[in-house]
């Protein structure tokens, strides 16, 4: 099992902008490059997470401007079906540079897309960077705003950020008071959907980003294809983003990745496994999608 | 003494048609049948039943290359069978879809009718896959043609074969400020392109009227004066878009519409006597074969006032701008006329859309029943839908297709041409076939049920 997928280079990298850091997850890594790749035309609209109905509830959309692109900006632990707007975005909004970032499940929807763009007419072509982030798992709405008002004790309108990090999940507010529930508590809010993914760190992006291998207010960055290459290249070159060399021994840097990439990988391949021997009584054995 | 003979199937057009041709002696057409084999597709039958949202989708199933005016003209139907009125701004987007539609579909029917044609001042047949000069830039310019009809029809339809876009009541959403630009731009990158080609295939057309002969069957065919002509009248609703019902002046008229059994219009069970092996495509039919028009003919014959009519480029050119040249060359420099039409539509409506404006109407009945119909101008022709919407279900549907109209006429305009240059006379109707094909329903002794459609 190729557990961090093949990478050109990797890296510690966080944006170089303040605006960006301002109100980032960690680096900013996803909203700076697309805000370099908008400003120098390599896409002319990225599909995004943008604000939805409710707080933290994220929807699909479309960014053609920076400003569009900043109000985008942080992890929202929730369903975004961001592949949703892929047509869309060639069509109505007229775009022939499409940027797209999404979780692994949908890193490889766009590549199978690209592959057999079946109801993709025209689509394939135009993609023209995908970055991936790292996703252990998701929570749909109603688990996360359990988790949040019922375990944190916070109502959802206060809530500045939400991460997860170091064994807990933690919400903090606009008042100062912030919260945290052990990781273990969250498992059972989980999308069921998320227990047979066999991918961590976005297989299949061109470049993919996460918080994990890197210190606070940083991200680690695995660049992948030769289209991320030059991206990221030029970004760092335009000052968009400052990188700098993994940690590739201590504990926390890259082996942390990879520890965890191997518990979210192993942990589904055993239940893939039960489910082809039909011991997970109601579910129904899935095909690999890695042959 | 008259032989008869069997060019089939007719090639270098959508569908599956055949022609049966009675000729004299010197190979002059007396009497041609020109009729649809495609199998029934049975889209009406379909319908019935299914909700209004349902229908103009499957109706647009019929063929993939005019979709667009069919899921147009399905949509009309339901809207004016349950009196829906669309904001401007999704009429808006319709017609830069239908110009869009119809810009494409000409630039086809422009590959298709070349290889017919010679290359003006010379005998060499044009071959629109050569790469040799001066073809390699019309068929480039055909594709960039085609390219910027798909891609406009793509941003405005939703899909360029199979608009999703449409609906009952509208459209479903509106297009953002940028893909208004890009489909101005396009447009003004084929203004120059539609010109061009527009004056190429002119003079191509014309240069075939001056000539004397063709080359067919390792011949020389002489080509007569009046080729192609007829004395049929012509039917068409709008220069560019279409009617309903609902308008205050609907410019088709159901009550001067009547359809017959091909039974009654065309020949009867005839044996093959000519054939010719050296014909394209595996020569015609050999000799001794039967063939049964009347009994073979997959569709209903429509008739307008009592005759057949032509539709398509030309009728729209008649009716609205006293266009007057008739054969089959006239037909043709007619469609040609037509692509700076589409191309200024689309730019004229996109400057006119209001990209925030409403697209889906406010309130949207769910029929009492009553009959409407829709007559959209598709590229080859007025293509009209009609139907009975009741609760939000179809009751009764039925589309009258622009190829329908042109077979009978068509076959008028074989007579006095020699049977060798028949089909460059169908190729000039740019004919759609596959949705022609209509359902009959037979009593028991294989009469035809006549319908009573309108009350």
């Amino acid at each position: 099992m190729d557990y961090l997928g093949q990478y050109k280079a990797v890296f510690k990298a966080k944006s170089g902008c303040e605006d960006v850091l301002k109100k980032s997850q960690d680096g900013g890594i996803v909203t700076s490059l697309f805000a370099y790749a908008l400003e120098k035309g390599i896409i002319d609209g990225a599909i995004v997470a943008g604000p939805g109905s409710e707080p933290y509830k994220p929807e699909p959309m479309i960014a053609t401007t920076v400003e569009e692109l900043f109000a985008a900006r942080g992890t929202k632990y929730s369903i975004s079906p961001n592949l949703a707007l892929i047509k869309e975005a060639t069509r109505s909004y007229g775009l022939d540079k499409i940027g797209i970032v999404g979780t692994p499940c949908q890193c490889q929807a766009v590549r199978k897309g690209q592959l057999y763009p079946i109801g993709l007419r025209d689509v394939p072509d135009k993609i023209a960077l995908v970055l991936g982030i790292f996703c252990m798992e998701n929570f749909p709405y109603q688990g996360l705003y359990q988790m949040v008002e019922d375990h944190c004790a916070t109502k959802m309108d206060n809530v500045t950020k939400m991460d997860i990090g170091k064994g807990k999940f933690s919400v903090y507010t606009e008042r100062g008071v912030n919260s945290a529930i052990p990781l273990k508590v969250t498992h059972k809010y989980e999308q069921p959907g998320c227990h047979v993914c066999l991918d961590y760190v976005s297989n299949f992006a061109d470049i993919s980003t996460g918080s994990v291998g890197s210190p606070d207010g940083w991200s680690t960055v695995f660049v992948r294809s030769a289209v991320g290459e030059k991206v990221w290249n030029d970004a760092v070159k335009a000052g968009w983003i400052v990188a700098e060399e993994a940690d590739l021994k201590g504990q926390f840097g890259i082996p942390m990745v990879d520890k965890l990439a191997h518990t979210k990988i192993d942990g589904n391949a055993k239940t893939l496994e039960a489910r082809k021997n039909g011991l997970l009584k109601g579910l129904k054995p899935l095909r690999n999608p890695y042959i | 003494m008259s032989k008869v003979v069997e060019i089939s199937p007719t090639t270098r057009h959508e569908g599956h048609s055949k022609l049966v041709l009675k000729v004299n002696d010197e190979g002059i057409i007396e009497r041609g049948d020109w009729l649809s084999i495609t199998p029934v597709r049975g889209v009406e039958k379909l319908a019935v039943g299914k909700t209004y949202e349902q229908v103009p989708k499957i109706a647009s199933r019929v063929c993939g290359i005019c979709p667009i005016a069919h899921t147009l003209a399905a949509t009309e139907a339901m809207e004016a069978s349950m009196g829906v009125e669309i904001p401007e701004d999704a009429y808006l987007l319709r017609l830069i879809l239908q110009a869009a539609n119809r810009l494409h579909s000409h630039a086809l029917h422009d590959i298709l009718a070349l290889p017919d044609m010679y290359i003006p001042g010379t005998d060499t047949k044009i071959n629109p896959f050569t790469p040799e000069e001066p073809v390699r830039s019309v068929a480039k310019r055909i594709q960039t043609l085609r390219m910027i009809g798909q891609t406009i029809g793509e941003i405005v339809g939703g899909e360029a074969v199979h608009p999703s876009n449409p609906r009952v009541g509208g459209m479903y959403k509106n297009i953002t400020p940028r893909a208004k630009a890009k489909i101005y731009d396009l447009a003004k990158q084929a203004l120059p392109l539609a010109r061009e080609q527009m004056e190429f295939m002119i003079s191509v057309f014309n240069n075939w009227e001056k000539r004397d002969w063709a080359e067919m069957c390792g011949r020389e065919v002489a080509i007569p004066k009046e080729f192609g002509y007829h004395q049929q009248g012509y039917m068409a609703a709008d220069p560019m878009y279409g009617s309903s019902s609902l308008d205050e002046h609907p410019t088709w008229h159901p009550e001067r519409w009547l359809e017959v059994r091909p039974w009654d219009w065309y020949m009867g069970e005839e044996e093959i006597t000519l054939d010719d092996p050296n014909y394209p495509i595996g020569g015609t039919t050999k000799a001794g074969a039967k063939a049964w028009p009347q009994m073979q003919a997959c569709t209903g014959v429509p008739l307008y006032d009592g005759q057949p009519v032509e539709v398509g480029p030309r009728a729209r050119m008649s009716i609205y701008k006293n266009y007057d040249r008739k054969g089959a060359m006239g037909l043709n420099v007619a469609r040609e006329m037509e692509y700076m039409d589409s191309v200024y539509t689309m730019i004229e409506a996109a400057d006119a859309l209001n990209t925030s404006g409403a697209t889906v109407a406010d309130v949207i009945p769910q029929g009492t029943g009553e009959i409407g119909w829709a007559a959209n101008e598709a590229p080859r022709g007025c293509d009209v839908h009609l139907a009975k919407v009741r609760n939000g279900k179809v009751e009764w549907f039925s589309m009258l297709v622009p190829t329908t109209w042109n077979f009978p006429t068509c076959s008028r305009a074989l007579t006095g041409a020699p049977w060798e240059l028949a089909e460059v006379i169908v190729r000039a109707y740019d004919p759609c076939v596959s949705c022609a094909t209509h359902m009959i329903v037979l009593d028991e002794d294989n009469k035809l049920v006549a319908q009573k459609l309108l009350e």
